[in-house]
């Protein structure tokens, strides 16, 4: 018996114009991307509007995806960026990057070194701003420009901040390890 | 308004060609087939019935309505749907924009509602998954489909449907006959076809065209009772039978003028009847009568 | 991939966003590449009731903005001029609108402008035997049966064929006129406003002569006739703004009404009308 298609079959069904497939596609994936992108701006709007953009984009150009990596990496690419396309024209909008939750237990962070090592706790300590570049840059994966376009801020302001939230980050880890 | 078709001495002339004569059929809501071979005039009937023509004698009304006079035309027009026998298609349309083309001219001004029309009816006939393909590069099965869906808009109270089952492939045709079932019970539908498969399974009634007259006009079964004891199973072609084939079993079915004793028979078909009915007809030249 | 997935707490922590930026992070990285995971969190956030976005809205949209066709540049510009949306894309969807035709015809005209800028009297002539042809040859085929497939569909839609016709015409007319007009304004030693009437004239006389013939055909024809006509006067007088005197642009104008007045009278004759006389 067939299991579902996998991804990459429903982007090939994309290619064909097969909109079975694109629907498919919507969603498995437009929950967790409209989900991800909200935490990262508080305007509803303007994250349907990306989520919108994302798969339109990803009906005109389904072969951009090479094939490296998971499928999921890729459309959080376009995602992200259409975002920051979004963002750029409004200065209303704040990008949160606060969260509410308390520390995590210590099993937890056993569990979450198994993903991370220590980075997560080193995460921690880190201020709110150095914490949003890292995110940006390290976790989301972009450039130096898109970040600083995602928090309104300059792009110098962006490599400064990382560099010294990468040292930071190295302090730490070696106190973890001593 | 009457839910009604009915021709009245109808003839249609061509130049020197006599494409019909003494048309006389009143057509009530249901699924009416129109069996013929080429030539005898199925489709210049159905553009006849789609005011896509004029009749040459005798008077058309269809609705209540008369297509001579423009504005009742345009009223018949409003309620109808054609499927006609060849379509060309504008290059790099997508069946989407060809529906919606169609649409606008079918009177939906409105976007929301007729792109919600134009996706209710390229369901309906199978085709939501590619609306956005290329009618260029869509099969000829699938071509058809979406010139189908085109007459489909509105739900109108008559549909003409010139092969409508040409090129599409078995599962699509049970679908087809689905469709065409639901919508026959407050429609009239008339459509025409090689394939008596087809009559058999969707029409009650059967108009047989032959040389531009109508041959037979009246139920299904009727005309399948005609045939009753002159179908029959040999191991041989029988010579004295009117036509005879080999079938997939290997042994020969025989069909002829009249019963016969004595041998195996079978059920008659749809197609029996109608290869019977065809032999009845006067052979020869088709008639080249001038207009009168 | 990993045996390991994000434990429930963890998940609906991170729905909630209630989670802290170890755990979001880590949930995150491990989404991109777990499928299972995924699910749950599409699950999960149904559940909780958590309308972050109107996933079905957002469907409603991406899908129109793929299956719904585009308006072109022509469609766009002749809803500007004031047409309702509906009758701009009825206009519009004619082939000789689209894209390669319309470039095709202007490519022709600033050609023939080039010509008479740089060859003069020479140059001249050639764009008075071009210009005015460029209209009405659009017009033809905007509606001729060739170059729009025979959509017998088409023919017996409620939809009037004689104001879609009438509507196309209008439309090339509106763009096309000042198009010659501007050109008319570069090419030298003729007043510009001068190759209107003559398009004017051609328009209306193709559109009464597809009374009788094919649109493409009539346009054919009077473009032969109007080359002919050119060319013979070319070989006898000196310059051509002679022949754009006001006597000829009054002739112009009177040809013009009264091509329309015949298209007017003979209208149930138009080809595709025809069957209905």
């Amino acid at each position: 018996m067939e299991g579902p298609p996998s991804d990459e079959t429903l982007l090939v069904g994309v290619a064909e114009r097969d909109m079975g497939a694109f629907r498919a596609l919507y969603e498995r994936h437009a929950g967790w991307l409209a989900l991800r992108l909200a935490r990262r701006c508080n305007d509803r709007d303007l994250v349907a509007d990306a989520v919108q953009d994302t798969f339109v984009a990803v009906w005109q150009k389904p072969r951009g995806f090479r094939g490296d990596g998971d499928i999921a990496a890729w459309l959080w690419g376009i995602a992200i960026r259409r975002l920051v396309s979004r963002l750029r024209q409004r200065t209303d909008v704040a990008v949160v990057f606060e969260s509410t939750g308390i520390m995590p237990a210590v099993e937890d962070q056993v569990l979450l070194s198994v993903e991370y090592g220590d980075i997560g706790a080193a995460l921690v300590r880190l201020s709110p701003e150095m914490r949003a570049v890292i995110q940006a840059v390290v976790l989301d994966g972009l450039s130096a420009k898109e970040a600083a376009q995602l928090l309104h801020v300059p792009v110098n302001t962006v490599k400064t901040r990382l560099y010294r939230a990468k040292a930071q980050l190295r302090t730490t880890l070696a106190e973890g390890l001593a | 308004m009457t839910a009604s078709i009915s021709l009245s001495g109808v003839g249609r002339t061509f130049g020197a060609t006599r494409a019909l004569a003494d048309v006389d059929l009143d057509l009530e809501p249901g699924v009416i087939g129109l069996l013929g071979p080429n030539g005898a005039g199925k489709t210049t009937l159905l553009r006849l019935l789609a005011t896509a023509l004029p009749p040459s004698q005798g008077t058309v009304r269809v609705l209540g309505r008369d297509p001579q006079v423009p504005a009742e035309r345009t009223e018949i027009r409003r309620r109808l749907g054609y499927l006609p026998q060849e379509v060309g298609f504008p290059r790099g349309f997508t069946a989407f924009a060809f529906v919606d083309y169609i649409a606008l001219l079918k009177e939906w001004p409105q976007p929301d509602a007729r792109h919600a029309e134009v996706r209710r009816v390229l369901d309906q006939v199978g085709l939501a998954d590619v609306a956005t393909k290329r009618i260029r590069a869509m099969s000829g099965g699938q071509r058809r489909r979406v010139v189908l869906a085109q007459a489909l808009l509105g739900s109108p109270p008559v549909l003409i449907l010139d092969e409508p089952t040409t090129g599409v492939d078995p599962e699509q045709r049970v679908t087809l006959r689905t469709v065409l079932a639901e919508i026959a019970r407050t429609s009239i539908v008339v459509l025409s076809t090689h394939q008596t498969e087809d009559v058999a399974a969707l029409c009650e009634r059967v108009i047989v065209l032959d040389r531009g007259r109508v041959r037979y006009d009246g139920q299904v079964t009727e005309l399948v009772r005609q045939a009753a004891g002159r179908v029959w199973l040999a191991d041989q072609p029988d010579p004295t039978a009117r036509v005879s084939w080999r079938t997939g079993t290997g042994r020969y079915r025989n069909v002829a003028a009249h019963a016969r004793d004595g041998v195996e028979h079978v059920e008659p078909s749809l197609e029996d009847a109608y290869l019977l009915l065809r032999g009845d007809l006067p052979h020869g030249k088709p008639a080249e009568e001038v207009a009168s | 991939m990993t045996g390991w997935h994000v434990d429930d707490e963890t998940l609906r922590h991170y729905v909630e966003r209630t989670d802290s930026v170890a755990e979001g992070a880590s949930v995150e990285r491990h989404l991109l590449n777990c499928a299972q995971c995924r699910a749950r969190v599409n699950t999960a956030a149904t559940a909780v009731d958590l309308a972050v976005v109107d996933l079905a809205a957002v469907w409603d949209g991406t899908r129109d903005a793929v299956e719904v066709p585009r308006p072109s540049v022509f469609e766009r510009l002749l809803r500007a001029l004031g047409l309702p949306a509906h009758e701009a894309q009825l206009v519009a969807v004619a082939s000789a609108f689209r894209g390669v035709w319309l470039v095709g015809v202007a490519a022709v005209l600033a050609f023939a402008a080039g010509a008479a800028v740089i060859g003069h009297a020479r140059g001249l002539w050639f764009f008075l035997a071009v210009a005015p042809l460029a209209p009405c040859l659009v017009v033809a085929f905007s509606y001729d049966r060739r170059w729009d497939p025979a959509l017998e569909p088409e023919t017996v839609t409620p939809y009037p064929t004689l104001r879609l016709i009438l509507l196309r015409t209008v439309a090339v007319l509106a763009v096309a006129l000042p198009a010659v007009l501007l050109l008319g304004l570069v090419v030298p030693g003729a007043a510009p406003f001068a190759w209107l009437l003559p398009a004017v004239g051609f328009v209306a006389l193709v559109l009464a002569a597809s009374t009788w013939a094919s649109p493409l055909n009539a346009a054919i024809a009077v473009s032969a006739a109007w080359l002919m006509t050119v060319w013979l006067l070319a070989a006898r007088a000196a310059s051509p703004s002679a022949v754009l005197q006001p006597w000829t642009q009054v002739a112009f104008l009177v040809l013009a009404a009264a091509s329309f007045g015949t298209f007017l009278v003979r209208r149930r004759h138009v080809r595709q009308l025809r069957p209905w006389r």
